[in-house]
């Protein structure tokens, strides 16, 4: 009996897929659209959304103008991190330039600098950034910290070694210090675009997909067809499923693009197998898939579901970090991050691609995702249902 | 004149009567300003990192209560037979930091002793963020412990300016802002003269004795105000949730924001009259209003981290000067002189909008 109601379920339901795909086939533009742009988004975002901090322009005060600040000065722009964009002779001036945006640090190096150094006493020397933008400087404040404690331990070590050593004896105990040696696990040339790149993956899956199924079960309707497959003998599951295989199956086909792109353009190491990738791109499409049927059962019309979809998109994309660190949402829009399918993929694909995480650490992520398609496809025959009677 | 107001009040008339472009108009540029500018931030505080404690004396437990009382790093246990990587790939901490078993002895002796961090790089920017407040915590840790650190010949007494508290929300309040209003009253206004070539009703106004100008005028004029009344509802969100205010003279942001009213109710007009299909022309309108102002104006990211090959794009981004004098009024306070060519770049651009919409609409009229 069993089987014999699998037999008829499969046989409606071959008839619906033929049915679907052979609408998809007839619609060439739909399926490039679904591949080529999404490919070339990828690109550009992640080769545009870049956070790397470098080359920033630092103006110099020096009122020692002596050999000791010039060698403070060249220290700290001979490296990637800041660059010499010009010295100033007054306060005021360096102020100005930065409000103007010439440059975006400035060290002013005292009067005294030289001469206090050779005699043993410690100098100050001021650093003004530019915060508006609170990451570059607290990046900035750790490239100037690390460039001045370089520049530290050649002076000790060099010409003046024994003065310091003098006044460190002096006024403080003999204790050790504790010298910090950081290493950079997985991604030591510090490569900003594979964390971007996995984000906009999802990203990219998710809006697309979405706003696909949105207009594929809306073009039904709009045309008036839709009486007829509910008259047919299909049941809503049936034929929300036919609707939904050929999009995933295109999807699917802009999954195997993006990864190949990731994979040679971008070069990020595949260290957890391409498996788990595809399996977590695969739920991540249908759980954008059924986004789509749930904004589809609330429109009529295929404009009507893209405006939705602009209500929809924004909470989406932000509460994901896809682009920025999601630790950094705040905890009132924490409970949408948890939920958020693009944040589950973006996980699953920077750690499995990047540091090589299996199923065994990804299943929550994994579980969430199956979770979230299933609520999203059965909301969507419900109302689909509901909306018959 | 009396022709433009008319025309204007008949198109107020009808976003107010749509409840999907009040919706647009004014609800969604509000919850958008307010989730992204606070969703947006790429300094993370409260980083899990893992401590493997190999010596277990009273100054490595000293060691890791510097990293526990900041406000940067929260502590996570390790066990010491398990290696710090699968808390990294369990994505459980961010960073790893072990203590040698010989710490407390060495420090005792009066020898450096070497700490391992370990830093999960898989998002760049906070490996490097993280790998600077780690430092900074050590120096401090070895500056109250009496170690030789304490006298460095050289320190540095770095001073923030504009955003002392290191505010994400400060700086990325002020680009959302401009974001929401280089998309929603361009968007309005490309629904709405869209929906006229669609309707059909545009050919009514070519036989009608208004002239283009005038009904151009009075779209955007509609249009204008709908931004401004955007503008006056998120101004007051800056001014109170993200804690903003006018850091010095406000004319340069009132004249700039006049002129990018203008000119983003243009574009959108020079959108809708070219494309009468509102699905098509709304895409375009979202493409050109949120991706590239998103993408291309230094919003979230620098401008110069953009490859060169595009980097000149951003040029012709309209946003991009926009966004530099929000940001200058509401931050910085240079003023004019720091700020009076890029206004005119504003304007400039609105005018070519205006101009190509006038001539398009010309050329429909000589047609239709």
């Amino acid at each position: 009996m069993k089987q014999l109601a699998q037999f008829f379920l499969s046989y409606r339901l071959r008839a619906l897929l033929r049915k679907e795909f052979a609408q998809i086939r007839r619609d060439r533009r739909l399926a490039m659209s679904l591949i080529i742009p999404p490919t070339l988004q990828l690109l550009l975002f992640s080769v545009v959304l870049n956070a790397t901090v470098s080359n920033l322009k630092l103006g110099i005060i020096d009122d020692s103008r002596t050999p000791e600040s010039r060698g403070l000065t060249s220290t700290l722009t001979e490296s990637k991190s800041f660059q010499l964009a010009g010295y100033y002779y007054s306060v005021q001036k360096l102020g100005d330039a930065i409000s103007r945006g010439d440059i975006d640090a400035g060290v002013l190096i005292p009067f005294s600098y030289a001469k206090d150094l050779q005699r043993g006493r410690p100098v100050t020397v001021q650093l003004l950034l530019n915060a508006m933008n609170a990451n570059t400087a607290a990046i900035a404040q750790g490239y100037a910290e690390g460039v001045i404690a370089t520049y530290n331990g050649d002076l000790t070590n060099g010409g003046l070694h024994s003065r310091f050593m003098q006044v460190s004896v002096s006024d403080v105990s003999h204790r050790g210090v504790a010298r910090l040696t950081g290493a950079y696990l997985y991604n030591p040339g510090l490569v900003a675009s594979w964390f971007v790149v996995a984000g906009i993956f999802g990203l990219l899956l998710i809006l697309n997909g979405s706003i696909v199924a949105a207009t594929a079960m809306v073009k039904e309707r709009e045309a008036g067809t839709i009486e007829q497959l509910l008259m047919s003998p299909a049941g809503t599951y049936e034929i929300i499923v036919a609707k939904i295989a050929p999009l995933f199956f295109l999807l699917f086909l802009m999954v195997l693009f993006a990864t190949a792109m990731i994979k040679f353009v971008f070069e990020v190491p595949f260290h957890g197998g391409i498996v788990v990738l595809l399996s977590g791109a695969a739920l991540c499409v249908l759980s954008g898939i059924g986004i789509g049927t749930v904004i589809a059962t609330f429109t009529h019309s295929a404009f009507q579901a893209q405006l939705t979809s602009f209500f929809v998109n924004p909470l989406l994309t932000t509460a994901s970090g896809a682009i920025t660190p999601a630790e950094a949402i705040p905890g009132w829009l924490q409970p949408l991050v948890k939920i958020n399918p693009i944040r589950h993929f973006s996980v699953i694909a920077r750690s499995n691609m990047i540091k090589g995480s299996g199923m065994e650490t990804l299943w929550p992520n994994f579980l969430v995702l199956s979770i979230f398609t299933l609520i999203m496809v059965s909301a969507s025959v419900w109302r689909f249902r509901k909306q018959l009677s | 004149m009396r022709r433009i107001l008319a025309q204007t009040r008949k198109e107020l008339t009808q976003i107010i009567r749509d409840k999907m472009a009040l919706g647009l108009a004014l609800l969604l540029p509000l919850t958008q300003l307010i989730l992204m500018g606070s969703a947006i931030a790429l300094t993370v505080s409260d980083l899990p990192i893992a401590v493997q404690d190999l010596d277990d004396s009273p100054a490595s437990r000293t060691l890791i209560d510097a990293f526990r009382g900041s406000n940067t790093f929260r502590i996570v246990p390790l066990a010491a037979d398990r290696q710090p990587e699968t808390a990294f790939t369990s994505n459980l901490a961010r960073a790893a930091l072990i203590i040698p078993a010989h710490f407390g002895r060495d420090i005792a002796r009066g020898v450096g002793s070497p700490v391992q961090m370990l830093i999960d790089a898989s998002d760049s920017n906070t490996a490097r963020l993280l790998s600077g407040y780690a430092s900074e915590v050590t120096t401090a840790w070895n500056a109250n412990n009496g170690g030789g650190a304490a006298v460095a010949p050289v320190s540095a007494a770095i001073r923030f300016w504009y955003n002392p508290g290191r505010s994400s929300k400060k700086f990325y309040g002020p680009g959302i802002f401009v974001l929401v209003l280089s998309l929603f009253p361009p968007l309005l206004a490309t629904l709405a003269s869209a929906k006229e070539g669609e309707q059909k009703t545009i050919l009514q106004v070519y036989v009608s004795s208004i002239s283009a100008h005038e009904f151009l005028l009075g779209k955007i004029f509609t249009f204008m105000i709908v931004a401004f009344c955007e503008c006056l509802l998120l101004l007051t969100l800056l001014f109170t949730y993200f804690g903003l205010n006018f850091a010095g003279d406000p004319t340069p942001f009132i004249v700039a924001t006049i002129l990018y009213a203008f000119c983003v109710s243009s574009f959108g007009t020079l959108i809708g009259s070219a494309i009468p299909n509102q699905a098509a022309a709304m895409q375009a309108v979202a493409l050109f209003g949120f991706l590239i102002v998103f993408m291309l104006s230094g919003l979230i990211f620098p401008i110069q981290n953009i490859p060169v090959q595009i980097r000149w794009l951003s040029n012709f981004v309209w946003g991009r000067y926009y966004i530099d004098v929000v940001r200058d009024a509401l931050l910085e306070g240079g003023g004019w002189p720091a700020q009076w060519w890029k206004i005119l770049i504003i304007g400039f651009t609105g005018s070519v909008f205006y101009t190509m919409a006038w001539r398009n609409m010309r050329r429909m009229q000589l047609k239709a």
